[in-house]
């Protein structure tokens, strides 16, 4: 029997009675009372969500900067102490091993936060790259620490981030919340303003309370997936990996071609002079069905691509989801048929961010 | 909490028997609990032939789809329009307004195949504990 990681609010997560389910290993809840509910709260309120199974990640040393721009897409050194930037970390061909967040903390000092899934792999990808350099440390501090997203249109009445309100979008700072010491910045994966919160793991239920007593509803897995589709924002893994090149999957702004040297750099110079063959869109469904990940895009009576995220969109009461098809159909507009319980569904091809926020 | 006159199946639904040899069924409260947020249904027009325990349609939660499952032989003879405009009826009402068919049973001997209430207390019961170990 396989035996389920427990984040340190596995308890909190039992306590509320919570429907459970494996996430990349992790036991997470899936919801707490209701994902329509937890979606709408965070649209129009303020929602907490346990995100400890993302990998938390030092790297330091003299050359950690250096290092890093030798193995993300965007380069790190550029960024201020105290500023962040989202990046990709690609194999030598360009396929995405992943997404993540990367954080200028000192000079020397880099905190990166990826996805859940292949965390030993990215782990083994860093150490080989950085080889037996003693001037670069790799530090993974996952499992030593939590992490919460509170995110939603109320954040800044909350007086347990008071402090950091003022924040601009993707800062972050060293402080407290009461009497915890916290890493605090803005960002998050829900299309709404918020903040993502990592302190010690065994302040987790402090922090995590902190939050309930202010009213903050509890978030599972199921409104931070439509949350962030909603938004227009991909998943590693679900709609990238190592199959996919940055360019198809919409993500070319996340590469910087003009830097330095980095894994990959001339694998996508050149998928970029090519141009691709095949493109991530948004997809909206005319009629009532619910597409689903893994459903058959179909063009003509010939199958042409692959749903990888689908979904109803609780705040747009439309059914949405993302696409590989090829790119002569990627333009808005464009009438495409997904297969749904053996019949073609009429959809249209629109512009991923569905959702925006204060629209 | 399950109503007593009802029958149960083990994929948790439930059928209400009528005179004349129908009934109308649904999905019980532990189904919707562990289904989540309903947000589509599926459900045979009027006049399909249905088989005990075969495939009757498609349930769609907010997350996932699951199959729905004849709790007897026969014919729908009625579809719930409501709740196929309305598939929350099935999480707020699920032995009332969030009934889904009602079928014309073929064979309504087919009905000791089914559980009592009693007997699926203690089935719910026993799947709630080996989720809990």
């Amino acid at each position: 029997m396989v035996v389920l990681k427990k984040t340190p609010l596995n308890k909190v997560h039992h306590d509320l009675k919570s429907k459970l389910m494996d996430f990349a290993g992790w036991e997470l809840p899936a919801w707490y009372t209701s994902i329509l509910e937890e979606h709408k709260a965070t649209r129009s309120g303020a929602g907490i969500f346990d995100e400890s199974d993302m990998g938390r990640v030092w790297v330091i040393g003299r050359k950690a900067g250096a290092f890093l721009d030798g193995i993300l897409t965007k380069p790190v050194q550029q960024l201020e102490v105290g500023s962040s930037q989202l990046s990709l970390l690609c194999l030598e061909n360009g396929g995405i091993l992943d997404d993540l967040w990367a954080y200028r903390v000192g000079a020397d000092q880099y905190l990166l936060v990826w996805n859940a899934s292949n965390i030993e792999q990215k782990l083994d990808w860093l150490h080989r790259w950085a080889g037996s350099d003693p001037d670069i440390i790799i530090v993974n501090t996952s499992l030593d620490t939590v992490m919460v997203a509170v995110q939603g249109p109320s954040v800044h009445q909350l007086k347990s981030l008071e402090s950091v309100s003022h924040l601009p979008h993707f800062g972050f700072t060293q402080t407290k919340i009461g009497d915890i010491s916290v890493f605090v910045s803005r960002t998050g994966y829900t299309g709404e303003d918020g903040f993502e919160v990592i302190a010690d793991a065994v302040k987790a239920l402090p922090l995590w309370e902190s939050f309930m007593a202010e009213g903050v509803k509890p978030c599972g897995l199921g409104a931070r997936d439509s949350l962030r589709m909603e938004a227009g924002m991909m998943l590693c893994g679900q709609d990238m990996d190592t199959s996919t090149n940055p360019f198809e999957a919409g993500l070319g702004w996340l590469v910087d071609l003009g830097k330095g040297d980095f894994v990959g750099k001339s694998a996508l110079l050149e998928i970029k002079s090519q141009g691709v063959k095949r493109k991530l869109v948004g997809f909206q469904i005319d009629g009532r069905e619910i597409a689903r990940s893994g459903y058959k895009v179909v063009k003509d009576g010939k199958e042409v691509g692959k749903v990888t995220s689908a979904g109803p969109s609780p705040t747009l009461g439309i059914n949405i989801g993302f696409a590989y098809v090829p790119i002569e159909l990627a333009t808005l507009g464009t009438e495409i048929e997904i297969v749904i319980r053996h019949k073609p569904v009429t959809a249209h091809i629109v512009n991923k961010k569905f959702y925006k926020r204060g629209a | 909490m399950n109503p007593k006159e009802y029958k149960y199946t083990q994929e948790h639904e439930w059928i209400c028997p009528e005179s004349g040899n129908k009934g109308k069924m649904g999905f019980t409260d532990y189904a919707q609990t562990q289904l989540g947020d309903i947000v589509f249904l599926d459900l045979p027009a009027p006049g399909t032939k249905v088989e005990q325990f075969k495939k009757l349609g498609e349930v769609e939660s907010v997350k996932a789809v699951s199959d729905i499952f004849a709790p007897a032989s026969g014919q729908v003879l009625e579809v719930n329009q409501t709740v196929i405009d309305e598939p929350k009826l099935v999480n707020e009402d699920p032995y009332g307004a969030g009934w889904l068919v009602k079928i014309e049973m073929s064979d309504s001997s087919e009905l000791g195949n089914l559980m009592n209430s009693d007997e699926y207390d203690k089935f719910v019961a026993g799947l709630s504990e080996e989720g809990s170990e």
